[in-house]
């Protein structure tokens, strides 16, 4: 059998274009996490983002405000979670649930008028430049911006919490808050930053999918990925640079399996379907296996509310 | 150049219990002062609010005449007060320079060269790179000082510094605390040791439930007139009488070892050791080196080989706690509401959780609540529980009166032996005494104590034997009568 160089090439850009929903709202959820926030509404901040962006799209007629527009959304989604969490102090998982369930409602509810609408086509950057080098062509040139900003990310939310003063503080939160509040860090301030940072990124994630990956609204169309990002985030051991690694892992073995189904393997659906969730499960377990590693790298404050009695 | 830093009638009220009531100061730099109260005087929280974390409700502060706003930690550094807490204000996971550069706005190369030079002008040496996790408790106090040498403060306030220190360790902070006070910065102790204050201070002011009650020159006092004022009455002293213990073996552990698998643990290796009847042995030791493993294989939270332990002619080294109660032996651990009680739940519930087979509390799998109540109320009034409320959680009660009860529901059984864990930890002067004088009580009676702890006063107070536990060693068995507190502090620093 004679495989076209170019295919492979073409398989593998089509892996990481499945794996970018994964690492945007992964990485947004790990800046969270770091301040010592949980927020399991990480699936309801994407379908409110894949929505909005959708119906921008449709109504504006413009990429760009459709693009923002679904970042504010997972912002102002977001800020819900803050404002209960931080200023009402309630629970993290149970606020977090509870916005996810509600994203995937009001999402259905908007989208009944959009279902069926054809998307906008997607404008693809170094296009010109898809067939000049074999194999690397197909992953390097004619994507969407989005798609570069995706891979770049984990680079800079690794820069971003090691190198700067920023992110340091966030660590800091995140270990101790009653230490970071005495030292004078405003850890409300913090953490509501970093809280709607992650809303934006998880808002990003859900327009990609909307507009980019499969550009048309359907009902529930994350399918999921949330939970996704959300195990990459904790398997990883809170690491951007595993998250990009189990993102590709799961994107990997989810298109894969799809071929597989395609020629007829003959191995149960079932099986193959969740073949992608258990392998990247395992292989990020065997690659953060340094407890000590772990331990310096934990939120020890995570899920924890912090209050300032005076 | 001079700092005065004045208090004038500062009050702060917490709900049911007024925290500082009335209190004024005044502290000229060139002195150390101290503070001196038990726990719950108020101290902590006048120091609080001098370093901006609580807000008083009346009151002012003046620093050289002028007065100062301290709404937050952060109008403290910007008037220069640094401040040491007792529980560490330091970010566990971050390296040392991390959490040096975190509230500075000087760029790394600045910053690691003041470093630098304060670590060689006090003799520090702490390794700028590691997690601070790492680190020793001693060290980490240093990185806290550090901290606020930083910013070149005015006045440096250290709250109970040398709760986690060696004697070594603390010797060495007395020295540097003098040397900061040479140099003109005005510093103000927090402490309940009365030794302590004796030995560093110029001037001492008391406090009791909230107020101020005296201030004096160190060297119009003395130890006990010191103790008289902070307690409010007078305090008997309590010491052991010698007798001559029985030579009956009680209790012998041979070739006791425990491999841990968690990273954060210390391995026990190789111990030995045997007690008789109405000893009792102190193990001494730096905490973290292997005092909570030692009580938790001697209790059997852990459980080890069946011979290594034979207690009362039994070997009972595969047996789990409950089952060792049924031989006699009862337990205190460390700590009181994660280890002893539960804090949630009644007094009464807690006094049942010991349940020993043949304390009929339970018929049939119900639960005998009058028994449990009766026997909860024994314990109350036999053993000095400040309260009647026997439906109170656990969690209201006061430190000394939880470990009051612990060590009732302990000893109501009359077990054969009692092993112990830090049980004054934290506690203030009355109810230390109290403590004291039921440990040595029950020697009296012919029974025996293994006391694991690291206040060496203590130790040296109550023990008959003596023995220090290193990175899981244990030193040779010491008559209690040959050791000083100075030989106890190089043999827990792992020296001979």
């Amino acid at each position: 059998m004679i495989v076209d160089i170019n295919f492979v090439g073409l398989i593998i850009a089509s892996i990481m274009a499945s794996a970018v929903p994964l690492i945007l709202a992964s990485c947004g959820e790990l800046i969270t996490e770091r301040s010592g926030v949980l927020n399991l509404g990480v699936e309801g901040m994407m379908i409110i983002g894949a929505i909005s962006g959708f119906a921008l799209m449709t109504v504006t007629g413009s990429l760009i405000i459709a693009v923002f527009g679904a970042m504010l959304a997972g912002v102002l989604i977001s800020t819900i979670f803050g404002f209960l969490t931080q200023t009402l102090i309630t629970n993290h998982v149970a606020t977090g649930l509870a916005l996810t369930i509600f994203g995937i409602g009001i999402s259905a509810m908007i989208g009944k008028n959009f279902v069926g609408i054809p998307g906008k086509e997607f404008p693809v950057l170094f296009e010109g430049l898809k067939d000049t080098i074999p194999l690397l062509s197909p992953i390097l040139f004619g994507h969407s911006i989005v798609f570069y900003f995706a891979f770049a990310l984990p680079f800079i939310t690794s820069y971003f919490l090691k190198k700067t003063k920023i992110g340091l503080i966030v660590r800091a939160v995140g270990d101790s808050p009653e230490s970071a509040s005495n030292q004078g860090i405003n850890v409300r301030f913090v953490r509501y930053a970093c809280i709607l940072y992650g809303g934006a990124m998880c808002g990003l994630a859900g327009a990609y999918l909307s507009m980019i990956y499969t550009p048309q609204w359907i009902e529930n169309m994350t399918g999921g990925r949330g939970w996704i990002a959300l195990a990459l985030v904790v398997f990883s051991t809170w690491n951007p640079i595993k998250i990009l690694i189990g993102a590709m892992i799961f994107g990997g073995l989810t298109i894969i399996q799809f071929h597989m189904q395609a020629i007829g393997v003959r191995i149960p659906v079932q099986f193959l379907t969740a073949l992608p969730y258990i392998v990247t499960i395992i292989v990020l377990v065997v690659i953060s296996r340094d407890s000590r590693k772990i331990r310096l790298s934990t939120p020890s404050s995570l899920g924890k509310s912090f209050y300032k009695d005076n | 150049m001079n700092t005065n830093l004045k208090i004038s009638n500062v009050t702060k009220i917490y709900p049911g219990c007024v925290a500082n009531d009335d209190v004024s100061l005044e502290f000229n730099s060139g002195k150390i002062y101290a503070l001196l109260g038990e726990n719950g005087a108020g101290k902590s929280t006048l120091v609080k609010i001098l370093s901006g974390v609580v807000i008083p409700d009346e009151g002012k502060i003046y620093l050289n005449k002028n007065i100062l706003k301290l709404n937050s930690p952060s109008d403290a550094k910007k008037n220069d007060i640094g401040m040491v807490f007792q529980h560490f204000n330091l970010f566990e996971t971050l390296s040392v320079f991390e959490n040096l550069i975190i509230d500075t706005d000087e760029q790394r190369e600045n910053l690691k060269e003041k470093i630098d030079t304060i670590m060689k002008k006090y003799n520090f040496s702490v390794d700028l790179d590691v997690p601070v996790l790492n680190l020793s408790a001693g060290q980490k106090q240093k990185v806290e000082i550090i901290r606020c040498l930083i910013r070149s403060p005015k006045v440096l306030i250290m709250d109970e510094p040398t709760s986690v220190l060696t004697e070594q360790e603390t010797s060495e902070l007395f020295l540097s605390l003098k040397k900061f006070s040479e140099e003109g910065i005005l510093i103000i102790y927090i402490t309940h040791k009365l030794k302590e204050v004796m030995q560093l201070c110029d001037e001492v002011a008391v406090m009791r439930r909230g107020k101020l009650v005296s201030v004096s020159q160190i060297n119009n006092e003395n130890i006990e007139s010191l103790a008289n004022k902070m307690v409010g009455q007078d305090l008997k002293t309590i010491k052991k009488k010698k007798e001559n213990t029985s030579s009956e073996q009680l209790i012998k552990i041979t070739n006791l070892n425990f491999t841990s698998e968690d990273p954060f643990e210390t391995n026990l290796v190789d111990i030995n050791f045997s007690l008789n009847r109405g000893e009792c042995l102190g193990i001494a030791g730096i905490s973290g080196n292997g005092q909570s493993e030692l009580f938790q294989v001697l209790s059997g939270e852990i459980i080890s080989n069946k011979n290594s332990i034979e207690f009362n002619k039994n070997f009972i080294g595969d047996l789990n706690p409950q089952e060792r109660r049924e031989y006699l032996m009862a337990f205190s651990p460390e700590d009181r509401l994660e280890q002893a009680a539960i804090p949630q739940m009644a007094i009464f519930e807690n006094v049942a959780l010991n349940n020993f087979k043949s304390s009929n509390f339970f018929n049939n799998g119900l639960i005998n609540e009058s028994k449990i109540k009766e026997h909860s109320k024994k314990i109350i009034s036999e053993f000095n529980v400040n309260t009647d409320n026997i439906d109170l959680k656990s969690q209201f009660l006061s430190g000394g009166n939880l470990q009051k009860l612990i060590i009732g529901r302990e000893l109501i059984t009359s077990p054969d032996l009692l092993i112990c864990f830090n049980p004054t930890w934290g506690l203030d002067v009355g109810a230390i005494n109290y403590i004291h004088e039921t440990l040595i009580k029950i020697n009296e009676q012919n029974k025996s104590i293994i006391l694991i702890s690291t206040d060496t006063d203590e130790l040296l107070k109550l023990s008959d034997k003596i023995s220090v536990i290193h990175r899981g060693k244990l030193s040779k068995i010491m008559n209690a009568e040959d050791v000083t507190s100075e030989k106890l502090g190089i043999l827990m620093g792992g020296g001979n």
